[in-house]
């Protein structure tokens, strides 16, 4: 035992000696959290999308276009879209350039047509290489549409009667008369401000979870979402880089000295695992620390977050020391180690949240540590012991520690 | 001209073995795969699915009104499905309280409560939202219409809506004619990803071993100079993002119906492209001693240079800080220039700028990796 513990403290030293392939493994899960973080967090003020570049052509300029145009100068609006307004050739120009996200042609006639309760078509000219913003510039469009039909049809004398005082002379129009036909608007006006002031009919939403869980999505929450799943997938990263020792020292002659010692191969092997294990751990410590002083993400009771990072340190180990019992040379690890880690990482979450993932990926992620680990953290954060994700880690751990012990002792025999 | 064959002959020998190596058609062709069906699929369910969004209505309304304005909502985008208490499954919810009816007879204003589950999708949330606003709009439009009448009576006789303004969506002129596919978007985007990783990580590694094990010094004593080794490992490592490009290309055009626009362009870009992580490849070979950390390296540099540069997720959802700040990615100018030339058929003089910052990274990076290039440690 003082032996495997010498080895243990020697190995860890000499890694801390060299630590910037470790250093480069932390760092990357917060440099990704905190891009990731910086793009998708919700935001407390204003709209969670940048703002939506609109071109606007108006080739009526008549008074319909004009409040079509004024609705973009409310703040809601201004804060949701970036309007210009341009011509249809230097806005078609624009677009064929991908400068804007859509573009919104008011016809000719436009206002005459709406006077008249003739039928009127809006066009929008979408961007092609842009998947959301387009769409939501077309879902204002609509609701836009469906409301001016609505003005129209509630007021449709006064419509006539403005279409009417649009073409006539200022001479021709019957001043006196207008008295009476303001009166009886005044009077819509008043019946239309009792359902619109404030409206008869509202939206009131929420988002949800479950039935009767109410969420209030925040960037802490997101960033403690994001930081589990990068944490184990480089937990892996690390884990394999200290038990690639195995192989190198094999390679390098050191193990042909170490077995002239009076060391047990027994005692090698279990350094090298209980080492994984330990480094393993200590680098999972340095993310959590990380993660909470710069993110600050929750992590939930640390007792039991502790339990379920040690029982993925300890897979790692136990799976790299298997691992590398088996690959024939330092250059087989190399290559074939990154990929199982990036696959591992694809399938169980760590790149992207698995309830947005095809079934079938869903499916292969049940046999990667990752699932286990992020399901098992998303209860920690939520107050629950990660029971179901601890059993499979530590007993599939086992396992596979039971093969990688003399499959190891094996590879120390010279 | 004999100088010439020699590069090539060792670039074209770097090549073999690492077509050779099977860890290769992981990189190059499985892996890559992968992220594309994921990412193509996510897109193509985002553009296109649900065709037809759901909306779960809890009706307890005692009144005539309820149906009526369940009647407006219904589109054929959107399917009601009418239940009497709220289920504990669902993606969109809507709630018909049991006064809906006699509030609004009474001209009392209400809001109905909308639920939406966090993880449905955004879109058909948005197009069912917009579809509910719309109703409400009609709806409010008729009682307005009606006047001061009694609005028990109203569903026995009212003017009916009419969609006087009607809205029509197009594509700019000169650019795409169809509707754009998931893999569209996601096979620039990985392609560009993995030349990134793949050269780096693997031209890297091999520089530094050809050097570690004293290849390169064996070099030296073939006619070759430690400049035409410098370029041969260039030229290497260039020869295989073109070939893992060429692999994804040709996958995505037989398998998912891949449209480059400009297909000689777009190699183009990609050349520009993998000789600029060419030259970062043996710059990082030269400087690092430890294939974990040419491994680290390249997974930060590749992570951050495809998060920046949209080949993740489209670049107008970013802010406008992180697009800016997105200009530092060499994968930004590969990803607008293969953009311009997809979504909007654009030529040579698009892409001019692109091509130009792609070019200039790669001299740089060049010089420098040259300047860094060692034949021993």
């Amino acid at each position: 035992m003082r032996r495997l513990l010498l080895v243990l403290g020697n190995d860890v030293r000499r890694h801390l000696k060299s630590p910037l392939a470790i250093v480069i493994f932390l760092a990357i899960p917060m440099v990704m959290t905190a891009l990731i973080g910086i793009i998708f967090a919700p935001r407390t003020e204003g709209p969670d999308l940048p703002p939506i570049r609109v071109l606007l052509v108006d080739n009526d300029k008549g008074l319909a276009s004009k409040l079509f145009l004024g609705s973009f100068d409310v703040d809601q609006m201004k804060k949701m879209f970036q309007v210009t307004v341009t011509d249809e050739a230097e806005g078609g120009r624009r677009m064929e350039k991908g400068q804007a996200s859509a573009m919104i042609i008011i016809p000719e006639r436009f206002t005459l047509d709406l006077l008249e309760a003739r039928t009127t078509t809006l066009t929008v000219v979408k961007n092609p290489a842009e998947q959301f913003l387009p769409d939501i510039a077309e879902e204002f469009l609509n609701t836009m549409a469906v409301m001016l039909s609505g003005v129209v049809q509630a007021f449709p004398d006064e419509a006539r009667g403005i279409r009417a005082l649009i073409d006539a002379p200022v001479g021709a129009i019957p001043w006196d008369k207008l008295g009476p036909e303001l009166g009886r608007a005044q009077k819509k006006m008043v019946a239309a401000e009792k359902v619109l002031n404030p409206l008869l009919l509202g939206l009131k939403q929420e988002e949800t979870k479950a039935l009767g869980a109410k969420t209030r999505f925040t960037q802490r929450d997101l960033f403690s979402l994001l930081l589990p799943g990068m944490a184990i997938m480089f937990l892996l990263f690390v884990v394999q880089t200290i038990m690639r020792d195995i192989i190198s020292e094999r390679e390098d002659g050191t193990l042909r000295r170490m077995m002239t010692t009076p060391l047990r191969p027994l005692e090698l092997v279990g350094a090298r695992l209980v080492g994984g294990w330990v480094m393993g751990m200590a680098v999972l410590l340095v993310m959590v620390a990380f993660g909470t002083l710069i993110f600050r993400a929750r992590w939930g009771n640390f007792a039991y977050f502790l339990a379920l990072g040690a029982a993925a340190s300890f897979w790692a180990a136990a799976f790299f020391g298997l691992f590398h019992a088996l690959v024939r040379n330092r250059n087989q690890a190399g290559a074939l180690s990154a990929p199982i880690i990036l696959a591992f990482s694809l399938f169980g979450g760590s790149m992207m949240n698995p309830e947005a993932m095809p079934k079938a990926f869903r499916a292969v992620g049940i046999a990667t540590p990752n699932r286990w680990f992020i399901d098992g953290a998303a209860l920690v954060r939520d107050g629950t012991f990660p029971a179901e994700s601890l059993l499979v880690l530590v007993g599939t751990g086992l396992i596979l520690a039971a093969l990688a012990i003399p499959a190891l002792r094996r590879k120390t025999f010279i | 001209m004999r100088k010439l064959e020699r590069i090539l002959h060792v670039a074209w020998n770097d090549l073999r073995i690492m077509v050779g190596d099977k860890v290769f058609f992981f990189w190059t062709l499985v892996f890559p795969l992968l992220f594309i069906v994921l990412f193509g699929l996510l897109f193509k369910a985002s553009d296109n699915a649900p065709a037809v969004a759901e909306l779960t209505v809890v009706n307890r309304d005692e009144g005539r009104w309820g149906a009526y304005f369940l009647g407006k909502i219904e589109s054929p985008t959107v399917e009601l499905k009418v239940v009497a208490n709220e289920p504990a499954e669902y993606s969109r919810l809507i709630v018909l309280p049991a006064d809906f009816s006699a509030k609004i007879e009474a001209k009392k204003d209400q809001a109905l409560t909308f639920k939406k589950r966090e993880d449905a999708s955004t879109k058909a949330a948005a197009r069912v939202e917009t579809r509910l606003y719309q109703a409400i709009a009609r709806v409010l439009s008729e009682i307005v219409l009606y006047g001061d009448g009694d609005l028990s009576k109203f569903l026995d006789g009212h003017p009916e809506f009419r969609d006087l303004v009607q809205v029509k969506t197009r594509f700019p002129e000169n650019t795409v004619t169809v509707v754009p596919s998931g893999f569209d978007h996601s096979i620039p985007g990985t392609t560009i990803q993995f030349i990134m990783m793949m050269v780096i990580i693997y031209g890297g590694i091999t520089v530094m071993e050809d050097r570690k094990k004293g290849v390169l010094s064996r070099m030296l004593f073939s006619p070759l100079s430690k400049g035409e080794v410098f370029q041969a490992k260039l030229l290497g490592r260039w020869f295989m993002g073109l070939v893992q490009a060429l692999i994804l290309f040709v996958v995505g055009k037989i398998f998912f119906k891949l449209n480059l626009g400009s297909v000689p362009l777009s190699l183009l870009v990609i050349a520009v492209f993998s000789l600029a992580m060419a030259a970062l490849s043996v710059f990082i070979g030269s400087l690092c001693r430890k294939e974990d950390l040419i491994i680290g390296l390249a997974v930060l540099l590749a992570n951050i240079f495809a998060g920046l540069g949209g080949c993740w997720w489209p670049s107008e959802i970013v802010p406008p800080g992180v697009r800016t700040a997105a200009m530092i990615s060499p994968a930004y100018w590969a990803m607008d220039a293969l953009h311009k030339l997809r979504f909007f058929q654009g030529g040579f003089g698009d892409i001019f700028l692109n091509l130009g910052v792609l070019a200039a990274l790669a001299v740089v990076l060049g010089a420098v990796a040259s300047r860094t290039f060692k034949i021993r440690d």
